[in-house]
């Protein structure tokens, strides 16, 4: 175990461990592009600048071991002149890009720019044209000119997917990455060198153009794509959700997500969600409020909601399972659950990295619960049932990820043929497979990143997530929509029945304030436009 | 919110105030009578004031030579706004010289200040502040422009054409 110093402050690090790792382990900044902890090392930018006594020039930090007594700096002006020279000869050729880069905000260049830029150009030749919105593969398109070179991409298609398909072609400062003929970049990782390019040259088809970084906040979840359950970071505001980022894990995931996961996103946002609750009596549709038509199955069916059958798929939270199988088995007195599984035959696939075959991130958490309740049911005696008209009250909750689910509508006009059939579903349903049977209750429900939990990946590991943003506050939670369909009421605990909050309150309910109804008499505001 | 009301004897003095008040608009009527041309008040709409050349009105989107917009959509105007009426929605450009446009451009001008600071933004000369201020509207829809409004209303006579052009920047070498 080696001791050095790092700016003046006294570390131990394993044996074999390179400084920059020592200095980012231990919180220190470092200016670094070509380095990346799970990719090997390149030493290519030459930015990592640090000087170690004893030495009369600096030297990169990435490729160098710390050895016993080592005494490093990365502040003086010495290492500072070189990172300062450096970052201008990235930039030399470098396009004025900024407002139309999708980097901009996020960008290595732009970051470094503002502690060691050199603000006045010293460059009298022409920059070098490159090649410019090439399209790699599907999935991802590279400006050369933007490009730095530190081969974090290359590296990556080598090391992480072995698929190889990059490389640098040309010499000097003609130098491009590219493809080679008929092999495009269309891995099942590809975005992942999106994330990893320290600067703009590559960038998501998906994601590109759609807003601007500095207009996105960003949460942390866990991704609902597959049993491994990735770490994730999604990026929203309040139009919705952008993109998802891999978050490092060092057990589950590493440094990457593979790209299915990424389109996930589109499952949360509104324009594929169920906004408003639908009810079906015989023929007729009825749109309704989700609190309103989950109290409505209540009334129209308190009795024939006693034995019920419910079908749960691995899209749902410990959480919500737990609610929901105690639910059943206690107040509905009922041991009907069934466990719908979309594609167990490939359950057990692997693709080596990340990307398993068993599309649901918590297969093993219902597992768990038929176990703990005690149940054993197969789906096909439902499927049996349904067929011979048997099952009078069905409750499904409707994968929230429809894409892993590909024969969704043909099972949902199969449900149908049960006499009441209610559908909690966050995804957009659509009418025509609930056309069939005679009644039915669409409830809109909340997905996982509005509410929090946890799932039990394919290894046995829980994790947790927490809710990030709301997208359609009105859909209600697993937990909400079974004790309104139990009769229940939902309540929010007001801040003033707590003895604490008390002069707060007070404070808000001043005598003299215009009262809230009071504002909503006053409807200019929301009849803008049209007066 | 309580208004405070005075009752005590100095409330009622208010008489002589009236009085002064009253002679000093007496007073100007009859300088104005007197001397009309110095009357501070002009007869709109008859008679327009002229307002400086860096007067900060109706915001311009100017285009480059083939008429195509300037702006390229980075949103640093929109990000500028204090007043956040700036809504772009942008899109990949067939042309690959292009690469990024608007598709969509609004300004919400009842939310607008006239600060100017999405001029100041603008680092491709996109945007401008042009001398119309005199722009009623029916209902607030109408405050809603869009780049057909904001680039090619009729008084542009196809649009303000954008010193700044792409063929200069890249003789240049940029
Ligand atoms: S890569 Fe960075 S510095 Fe270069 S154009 Fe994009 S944002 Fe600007
Ligand atoms: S494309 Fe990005 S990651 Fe690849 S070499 Fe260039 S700068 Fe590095
Ligand atoms: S003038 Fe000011 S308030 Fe108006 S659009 Fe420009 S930045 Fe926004
Ligand atoms: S700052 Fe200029 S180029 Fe950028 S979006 Fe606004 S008007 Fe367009
Ligand atoms: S990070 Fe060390 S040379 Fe690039």
């Amino acid at each position: 175990m080696p001791k050095c110093t790092i700016n003046g402050k006294e570390i131990e690090v394993k044996e074999g461990t390179s400084i920059i790792q020592a200095m980012t382990e231990n919180g220190q900044r470092i200016a670094h592009y070509c380095w990346h902890p799970g990719l090997s090392v390149a030493g290519v930018c030459r930015l990592c600048m640090v000087e170690i006594e004893g030495n009369p020039r600096v030297q990169i930090a990435c490729n160098t071991m710390v050895t016993e007594g080592m005494k490093i700096n990365n502040t003086s002006e010495k290492v500072k002149e070189a990172v300062k020279w450096g970052l201008d000869f990235h930039l030399i050729n470098h396009p004025l890009d900024c407002p139309i880069c999708d980097q901009a905000g996020e960008c290595g260049l732009q970051d470094q720019y503002m502690e060691y830029g050199i603000y006045d150009s010293e460059m009298a030749e022409r920059k070098v044209k490159k090649h410019k919105v090439v399209s790699l593969g599907d999935r991802i398109v590279l400006d050369s000119e933007r490009c730095i070179l530190c081969s974090r991409c290359v590296r990556f298609t080598d090391e992480v997917t072995g698929t190889k398909e990059l490389g640098i072609f040309n010499r000097g400062d003609r130098s491009e990455i590219g493809t080679f003929e008929d092999r495009p970049l269309n891995n099942k990782y590809s975005i992942n060198t999106v994330d990893i390019c320290p600067v703009g040259a590559l960038t998501s088809k998906d994601f590109r153009f759609k807003q601007r970084v500095w207009y996105l906040k960003d949460g942390d979840t866990i991704c609902t794509g597959c049993s491994t359950g990735c770490n994730t970071k999604v990026y929203f505001n309040r139009e919705g959700i952008f993109r998802i980022k891999p978050r490092f894990n060092k057990e589950v995931n590493g440094y990457w997500m593979c790209d299915e996961g990424r389109d996930l996103y589109k499952v949360f946002n509104r324009e594929n969600r169920q906004i408003k609750a639908l009810k079906k009596l015989g023929h007729s549709f009825e749109e309704m409020l989700p609190g309103a038509a989950a109290k409505d199955i209540f009334k129209n069916l308190s009795t024939s909601l006693q034995g019920a059958s419910l079908v749960v798929t691995g899209q749902l939270s410990n959480e919500d399972l737990q609610k929901a199988f105690s639910f059943f088995t206690g107040a509905l007195n009922s041991k009907q659950i069934y466990h719908w599984k979309n594609n167990p035959e490939s359950w057990s696939d692997f693709d080596g990295l990340l990307l398993r075959g068993d599309k649901n991130p918590n297969t093993k958490g219902v597992e768990k619960c038929f176990e703990e309740f005690q149940i054993q049911t197969r789906f096909e005696d439902l499927e049996a049932a349904l067929e011979q008209s048997q099952i009078s009250t069905l409750v499904v909750m409707v994968p929230e990820n429809i894409f892993a689910y590909p024969d969704l509508s043909a099972k949902l006009k199969h449900f149908g043929k049960a006499k009441n059939l209610i559908l909690l579903s966050s995804s957009l349903v659509s009418l025509e497979d609930v056309r069939g049977g005679a009644h039915c209750w669409v409830v809109p429900m909340k997905t996982t990143i509005e509410k929090s939990g946890s799932f039990i990946n394919h290894n046995g590991l829980t994790q947790f997530f927490k809710k990030v943003t709301t997208l359609v506050s009105e859909a209600l939670t697993v937990d909400q929509a079974l004790t309104l369909m139990g009769g229940g009421e939902v309540t929010v605990e007001m801040p003033h029945s707590s003895s604490e909050t008390r002069f707060l309150v007070d404070y808000n309910h001043r005598s003299d304030q215009v009262k809230a109804e009071a504002y909503k008499k006053n409807e200019f505001s929301f009849k803008r436009g049209t007066l | 919110m309580s208004v405070v009301q005075k009752t005590g004897p100095s409330s009622k003095w208010y008489l002589p105030g009236i009085v002064v008040g009253l002679g000093i608009t007496i007073r100007h009527l009859f300088q104005n009578l007197m001397n009309p041309k110095k009357m501070p008040t002009i007869n709109y709409p008859e008679e327009k004031y002229e307002y400086g050349p860096r007067f900060k009105g109706n915001h311009v989107l100017t285009v480059k030579k083939d008429g195509s917009l300037r702006c390229t959509a980075c949103m640093l105007c929109a990000t500028n706004c204090p007043a956040q009426c700036i809504t772009i929605v942008a899109s990949e450009h067939n042309d690959p010289t292009v690469e990024k446009f608007p598709i969509n451009y609004e300004i919400d001008m009842l939310r607008c200040v006239f600060c100017g600071f999405c001029e100041e933004a603008c680092p491709v000369d996109a945007i401008r502040m042009g001398p119309e201020w005199q722009t009623p509207g029916l209902n607030g829809s109408q405050f809603n422009y869009d780049i057909e409004r904001l680039a090619y209303r009729s008084n542009l006579k196809g649009g303000v054409l954008s010193i700044v052009d792409d063929d200069e920047r890249h003789k240049s070498g940029i």
